[in-house]
């Protein structure tokens, strides 16, 4: 973004939208063609020399709270009839009606986007001005379980679609002050709320301000998709790697903030991100301070491990059965031999192809709903594939070579870090069919260049592993020590307060 | 340690320099490796060296193959070879073959006692330069006949098998010691001779390889053969693990001990300038496998005196032989030069020739557990 030419930058985003000043008739223009705006007039207290109109966005107010608060007062209340009018307005705004905040508004676009919000807007007859009334109805979905990152021992909410919710949950995990909420509105036409959290005193400040103005500067139509803030947040474009770590859970969200990172949530989206992203935080899961140190740094390890066995394992045997046989044990490499022999195809377009037929499987499985997935994974996975090695189309050694590293793929906790890690098992694969392990050890060095050269907000992305020498760093990223002893906030992401605890 | 931009990992030109650069030294600036289907390779397991009119005989075994995904057995494929180099007779077996010979799974090597009492380091210095072939491959002296008779012996199973097992019992000390071609090669460079251990085809028609004892290398020919008693010794003076049960005939009763283990140490004893005496002290465990009455008191330490006997006589059996070839392939010398770095410059130009006549002076401690 900082790139752009003066030429190439877009147009402002007009503010206000609606200028001028506030009329029942102007609001009513605004809203022509607008078949949920819904206008109702009604009598003071059956006085029809007292007219006043109620405006709302049919859908977005609720209705029980539109009669109750507002429209039945209105009509039953005897003060309303017996006030003289120019106080009645005044009245209203301090307490004759019910709602639990009263606004005045003079300007068209506040009162705009008030009602869009699920605002009423009340009008009495010869004033233009009006009483803003917060009748939004709160339907949404109701706070469920984390789909993506289940929870065996731990919380079971999870983010929502409703920003509010969302910020709800997360204060009353967070009940300290410090914790700030800092509201921006993104998108030209989806004017979508995205909240900024962290905490004040811990989290970096030039991080908070690095990703406020990031935000500002976005200008798009709408948030409709986490790309939608990703991609305009961090230079994704040159990666396939994911630079902003996201959960569903509410709790780890919490726990990213404690540790000095700074939130976002967009409204619309059931998740919220952690900034900055390092690569540690893609391999954990908000189980592992759950689990006993022992068994999570365990698992932690073989997280590690299954990465480099799903971004090798393919590579590696087009390397070691095409280049270098020598280095594969002497009954393995019978049994290669033997099976190999009445396959017709060459090794490197086999462990391509079942790569590829894999990728297919694996995205037709997620296309179709759910038992249906199920039922394609099976038949694509087993049967066509022991068909495929019984028919000599495929040998077994590459059906298992593919299996084990699109398995090991499954075990990584983020979605997006395993498919850039998929897209690299392509590359290196067809850099060991072009070299063999001299190509291998090629790609991998050049994929460890490219991760080097990746930062997220300022942070190096392989900053776990390779921080200077005056960078504090924080605690092994690939064992989880006993929390007693984890007293130390990350060191790269820059925390105002490095210690957690005593 | 805060960067001022987001960036992306692009490649630039430097960038790009560095790969190159990277690239060549990584392929050893000889270009890539070629790329060869394994399905249509022969994978050579055993290979065996011999004498021959037109220069060496080469022949080589795959061993049992199998074919298919239900692996049906095939039977080994032997090439054979007769040319003037080595490289020219594995060219060779290229040709007979129907498949790419491959050499790279090369791991017992035979060699003929002819050629052994030729010279070895021919088919050392090939193995060692071969991209395939390495000195890690097990290495047999086959008495009494040339490799390519024992190759033969295995029929169609080939002898990999029987070589493989012997190996693997050798580790759990049930067989003689084994070399690699590369202990061998390293021996003979640095102690100037070696031992080898020594098969023997046992049977008519597809026989057995058997154990015969060491073939003792001196330079690189063979100087001849240590078995029995004398076998028995190196592997002492060795310190490898034993394979030999000791019947001890006690006055009223009998008992079987099993050497387990062997520790032989070696000190060189200056007097002047001169060495004086070679001492030797060899500890062993054993352990008592049976016996009619278990041996208490006086019983056991003459059971005791017995075992150090036997195993000093064993000892003074093969350092006989080893000084009368003047071929210290155990690197008793070496060792205790270790310690006496001053002396042993003086006297290990001339070591073979010193160790011939160096008075022994041998003792042997055994820690017998009843």
């Amino acid at each position: 973004m900082s790139r752009r030419s003066e030429a190439d930058a877009p147009h402002p985003r007009q503010e206000p939208r609606l200028p001028g000043a506030l009329s029942l008739e102007r609001l009513e223009e605004v809203f022509t063609d607008c078949a949920d705006f819904a206008k109702r007039e009604v009598y003071l207290h059956g006085d029809s020399a007292r007219r006043a109109a109620v405006c709302y966005i049919d859908g977005q107010a609720r209705s029980e709270r539109l009669n109750d608060y507002v429209l039945r007062p209105l009509a039953q209340d005897p003060m309303l009839a017996s006030v003289p009018e120019g106080e009645l307005f005044g009245l209203m705004e301090r307490g004759a009606l019910y709602a639990h905040g009263a606004k005045r508004e003079t300007e068209l676009d506040p009162a705009v986007f008030a009602l869009i919000d699920g605002s009423c807007a009340l009008f009495l007859e010869g004033r233009d001005d009006c009483l803003i009334f917060p009748v939004a109805t709160e339907e949404k979905r109701s706070v469920g379980e984390p789909e993506n990152e289940p929870a065996l021992k731990g919380a079971r909410d999870s983010f929502v679609e409703s920003l509010r919710t969302n910020t709800s949950l997360v204060r009353r995990r967070l009940r300290a002050p410090e914790l700030k909420i800092k509201e921006h509105v993104v998108g030209r036409q989806s004017l979508t709320p995205v909240d900024v959290l962290w905490i004040d005193g811990i989290a970096d400040p030039d991080t908070v301000a690095l990703l406020e103005e990031r935000l500002d500067a976005i200008d798009i139509d709408g948030v409709e998709a986490a790309g939608n803030l990703e991609e305009y947040l961090v230079d994704a474009a040159r990666s396939p790697f994911p630079l902003m770590p996201f959960t569903q859970r509410p709790d780890r969200f919490c726990q990213g903030l404690l540790e000095g990172r700074v939130g976002l949530l967009a409204d619309g989206l059931p998740l919220g991100w952690l900034l900055p992203g390092t690569i540690d935080q893609f391999f954990k899961t908000g189980q592992d301070r759950a689990y006993h140190w022992l068994a999570a740094s365990a698992l932690s390890v073989i997280r590690w491990l299954c990465a480099l066995i799903t971004l090798l394992v393919p590579g590696l045997y087009i390397a070691l059965v095409t280049f270098h046989p020598e280095a594969i044990p002497p009954r393995l490499a019978l049994s290669i031999v033997a099976a190999k022999q009445e396959v017709p195809f060459s090794t490197i377009f086999e462990v391509l192809i079942m790569l590829l037929a894999f990728e297919v499987i694996q995205e037709a499985g997620l296309r179709l709903p759910g038992p249906i997935g199920a039922t394609v994974s099976i038949l694509g996975g087993l049967v066509v594939g022991n068909a495929a090695v019984e028919a000599h189309i495929v040998s077994p050694a590459v059906l298992i070579a593919v299996a084990i590293a699109g398995v090991a793929g499954y075990t990584m906790p983020s979605q997006d870090f395993g498919n850039a890690l998929r897209l690299w098992r392509f590359l290196l694969a067809i850099l060991a069919s072009l070299g063999g392990l001299t190509g291998m050890a090629l790609g991998c060095a050049g994929l460890i260049v490219h991760l080097a050269g990746l930062e997220s907000f300022g942070v190096p992305y392989l900053a776990p592993f390779t921080t200077g020498t005056r960078v504090p760093r924080g605690h092994p990223s690939l064992f989880r020590l006993p929390l007693p002893m984890m007293k130390w906030r990350d060191g790269p992401i820059q925390t105002q307060n490095r210690r957690n605890q005593k | 340690m805060r960067h001022a931009h987001v960036k992306g990992g692009v490649p630039c030109m430097p960038l790009l320099s560095s790969a190159v650069v990277l690239c060549l030294f990584l392929s050893g600036c000889s270009g890539f490796p070629a790329a060869r289907e394994m399905g249509d390779m022969a994978l050579l397991r055993t290979l065996g060296v011999d004498t021959a009119a037109a220069g060496v005989a080469v022949t080589g075994s795959t061993g049992p193959r199998a074919r298919g995904l239900q692996a049906e057995g095939e039977p080994a494929l032997t090439l054979s070879a007769d040319r003037a180099s080595l490289s020219a007779a594995c060219l060779a077996m290229q040709d007979q073959s129907d498949s790419f010979v491959f050499f790279g799974y090369v791991d017992q090597l035979l060699i003929g006692e002819a050629l052994a009492e030729e010279g070895v380091r021919p088919v050392l210095d090939y193995f060692s330069r071969d991209a395939e072939l390495g000195l890690g491959a097990q290495l047999w002296l086959v008495r009494g006949g040339s490799a390519r008779d024992a190759l033969a012996a295995g029929g169609d199973e080939g002898v990999d098998s029987r070589l493989e097992t012997i190996q693997n019992d050798s580790k759990m000390g049930i067989a003689s010691l084994t070399r690699t071609a590369g202990e061998v090669y390293a021996d003979l460079l640095e102690l100037g001779s070696a031992y080898v251990p020594a098969l023997s085809p046992a049977g008519k028609g597809e026989a057995v390889l058997t154990e015969r004892g060491y073939g003792i290398l001196k330079g690189d020919v063979l100087a001849g053969c240590l078995e029995g008693e004398a076998a028995r010794g190196l592997e002492l003076l060795a310190g490898g693990t034993l394979a030999d049960i000791l019947d001890v005939e006690l006055p009223e009763s009998r008992a079987s001990v099993r050497v387990t283990s062997a520790c032989t140490k070696s000190c060189l004893v200056f007097q002047g300038d001169g060495l004086s005496v070679l001492r030797l002290t060899c500890k062993a465990e054993a352990r008592l496998t049976e016996y009619e009455r278990r041996p208490a008191g006086g019983e056991l330490e003459r059971l005791q005196a017995e075992l150090e006997e036997r195993e000093r006589a064993r000892i003074e059996a093969a350092l006989k032989q080893l000084q009368a070839w003047g071929a210290d392939c155990t690197g008793l010398g070496a060792a205790a030069g270790m310690f006496h770095p001053a002396g042993w410059q003086r006297i290990q130009v001339d070591w073979p020739e010193r160790f011939s006549r160096v008075p022994v002076e041998i003792t042997v401690q055994i820690n017998l557990n009843s």
